[in-house]
């Protein structure tokens, strides 16, 4: 009898407890996991309908009415060189984030760590330098990129995206390092390592989140971004996606809206599966820096 | 004395291999001195950057042709195709580095040729060529700048009226012929929930049909001269306020948000009744099998072209102007003049204007009557459209200013503003005549 009281008490707590939780945390997230999730879904949705459907004012937008089709799927792989630049994406986007992370470090090290006149500035510039719009510097850069006999080559995109990688995961780092306790690293060099051998073997390793945090950002812009991409790269096969996606599905007045929107869910997929397995290195990379 | 296998003294082959490693010797220190290599080893290579072409079929045709000229010349071609949107930032980049491709796609409009003047080679001989095989061009004096062909005109678009033709009919409404028909015909089928559609927002079609409405009205923004500011007149007032009963009385209101892409998908969706736009609305219903909502009738079917409508002032109309030129830090100019020649002949532009189902329309007289435009009544209008086509700055000649004012979207800005009620009719010309004498006085600077 007592058992069965006891029993159902704790069923009671444990049903109140889910009442609660359902009221007070995921009915309210409900909302912003629907606002943020909506594009991702409207793409989708896009791109499995016919062109007689997308055109059609009285279907409702936000399903499929008249059966899937995988047409503008087909037409990306078939009628143009989209797996290539997803690849050349791919290629780019990891090679200048490998690049900007490991400078990053060695800029943001002394920067968080060395006491020396200016480098309070010097951090405070580095941040301003991220600030300047490639539209701005697309321009000179070109010149450069000419100079060093790289025009219409994966290295131009190689070479030019660190100049924006680099300050601002200088900056996300700078902020990361002044979290690891120095005295960690005094007790090191105490035991006998050198300056370089104790940013190696103890800072970096306990700045882990950080390190992710800023790859994962500089992946992400790598992979976005456009003008450096349309202006430094003109064969077709060496476009990147984001540029390639445009170049063959805009034609004037006309939009390959299926096969745009399937362009842009395939070209989601590395982001979302880079967020999915660092999320939480992500977020405790982001806000570490800001807690110090 | 001892002779080589082949017979020959051997203090001869000797020599014939000292005088042969020093020839050597000399030609690569030569090599490695100037940074190039010897002509023979030189690949020649031309490289074109066009822009996507509205019908797919015309960049496949072009293609075709560089690669068989290359063929034929052992040249390596490559020709790389961006969106039209995307011309701008590419040839800005390309003249700040002064390196890039051979041919270049230029436009829309004539004004690059003022704007990049500088970077631009000279090309009266291969247009005198060309306009001589073609039975001349259609405006000569329209395309020389500053005297002299630094480009070449390639293809217009010309700007005929969509129309539903069910709805017409459904209306009572015959074929019409003028701005005030259409003003009636899209009150009427506004009133039924199929609004008439020009762009008034910030895009090349709202430039197009806005600046054809005035100058059918008698205005224009610039006089002969290309000094004078002409927006103030009476004339431009009647456009406007003929604009204004348009937009309230016969469209939506999301005009004023519409780009280039909008009122082609307006009249693909089947709310247009009608609309400005070259025929490339038309092509992609027919290829995406759209259909009239509610049936499963094609709506190609239903959609007719008609002539660019008339004003009290008679008609007039504009487009892009797409071009195409060599840029003068170009590696191989010479090709690409030759390659011009050939994609030039009649035979050639034959082959690419019936590619592009006639939507890329030549600036040459011969090229006006080409087949194609009767294969399909659709097409009927285009030519006539093509006569009453002149270049954007008209009755002005093509400069910076003209191309600026276009860029800056100045005309379809004052327009909206009285059209909306944001401003009054004196409010939004003084603004708009404010605007175009500021940048013609810049740029005569």
């Amino acid at each position: 009898m007592n058992n069965a009281i006891a029993i159902g008490r704790v069923r009671r707590t444990r049903r109140r407890r889910a009442l609660r939780a359902l009221f007070t945390i995921y009915l309210p997230v409900l909302p912003y996991v629907l606002f943020a999730l909506f594009p991702l879904y409207f793409m989708l949705v896009t791109s499995l309908k016919s062109n007689a459907e997308l055109y059609d004012v009285h279907s409702v937008p936000f399903w499929i009415a008249e059966g899937i089709t995988a047409s503008h799927y087909t037409l990306l792989s078939a009628e143009t060189p989209f797996w290539d630049w997803f690849a050349n994406s791919l290629i780019v986007s990891v090679t200048a984030t490998a690049i900007s992370v490991v400078l990053s470090v060695l800029a943001a090290y002394p920067l968080a760590r060395l006491r020396f006149p200016g480098a309070d500035s010097f951090g405070v510039a580095v941040f301003i330098t991220y600030l300047v719009p490639p539209s701005l510097l697309f321009l000179p850069l070109s010149s450069v990129v000419n100079w060093l006999g790289l025009s219409d080559s994966l290295w131009s995109l190689v070479v030019t995206y660190p100049t924006f990688l680099v300050p601002f995961c200088t900056w996300l780092l700078m902020g990361y390092f002044r979290t690891v306790p120095k005295e960690i690293e005094e007790c090191a060099m105490l035991d006998g390592c050198s300056r370089f051998q104790s940013m190696l073997r103890i800072l970096l390793p306990a700045a882990v989140p950080g390190l992710i945090c800023a790859a994962l950002f500089a992946f992400t812009l790598s992979w976005n971004e456009f003008l450096y991409a349309l202006v430094f790269v003109s064969p077709a096969e060496l476009k990147t996606m984001t540029v390639g996606v445009f170049s063959e599905l805009i034609r004037g007045d006309i939009y390959y809206w299926g096969s745009l929107m399937a362009g842009a869910c395939i070209g989601s997929i590395p982001i979302v599966i880079a967020y999915v397995l660092f999320l939480d290195y992500y977020v405790s990379g982001l806000t570490s820096g800001a807690i110090k | 004395m001892a002779t080589s296998s082949i017979g020959q003294p051997r203090r001869q082959r000797r020599r014939q291999f000292l005088r042969t490693a020093a020839g050597s010797a000399a030609g690569l220190a030569g090599v490695l001195a100037s940074r190039q290599p010897p002509a023979y080893a030189q690949a020649r290579e031309l490289t074109f950057l066009t822009v996507a072409s509205f019908v797919p079929e015309t960049d496949k045709e072009l293609k075709r042709q560089l690669e068989e000229w290359g063929a034929l010349n052992k040249v390596k071609v490559r020709l790389d195709i961006i969106a039209h949107l995307q011309l701008q930032a590419k040839k800005a980049a390309e003249v700040q580095a002064r390196s890039g491709h051979d041919l270049t796609a230029l436009g829309p409009g004539l004004g690059d040729a003022e704007l990049y003047f500088d970077h631009l080679v000279g090309l009266n001989d291969v247009a005198a060529e060309i306009g001589r095989k073609n039975g001349g061009w259609l405006n000569p004096d329209d395309y020389l700048i500053r005297g002299t062909w630094t480009l070449l005109p390639w293809w217009q678009p010309p700007f005929p009226m969509a129309v539903r033709t069910d709805l017409l009919k459904k209306l009572g409404e015959e074929n019409p012929d003028t701005w005030e028909d259409w003003l009636r015909i899209g009150k009427k089928g506004k009133a039924i929930g199929h609004p008439f559609g020009i762009a008034l927002g910030h895009s090349g079609d709202a430039n197009v049909t806005l600046l054809s409405i005035l100058w059918s009205y008698g205005g224009s923004y610039v006089a002969k001269d290309g000094e004078t500011v002409t927006i103030n007149s009476p004339e431009t007032r009647e456009a406007m306020e003929f604009v204004k009963r348009l937009y309230t009385e016969a469209m939506d209101p999301e005009v004023l948000a519409w780009d280039d892409a909008s009122n082609n998908r307006c009249l693909n969706a089947g709310k247009c009744i009608g609309i400005h736009n070259p025929i490339s609305a038309f092509e992609s219903a027919k290829k995406d099998k759209v259909r009239v909502p509610g049936t499963q009738q094609p709506i190609a079917e239903v959609i007719d072209h008609l002539n660019t409508p008339r004003g009290p002032k008679g008609r007039k109309a504009t487009t892009g102007f797409w071009c195409v030129g060599i840029w003068n830090f170009a590696k191989n100019a010479e090709l690409a003049k030759d390659f011009l020649r050939f994609h030039f002949r009649p035979e050639n532009l034959d082959k690419w204007v019936e590619a592009g189902h006639g939507f890329n329309m030549p600036f040459l007289n011969n090229l006006t009557r080409h087949p194609v435009y009767e294969s399909d009544p659709q097409y009927r209008h285009i030519p006539d459209v093509a006569k009453v086509t002149v270049p954007p700055s008209w009755p002005g000649p093509t400069t910076a200013a003209s191309q600026q004012v276009l860029d800056l979207y100045i005309i379809p800005d004052m327009f909206a503003q009285y059209a909306t009620g944001r401003m009054t009719l004196d409010q939004a010309i003084s603004w708009g005549e404010k605007e175009i004498t500021e940048i013609y006085r810049r740029r005569r600077t």
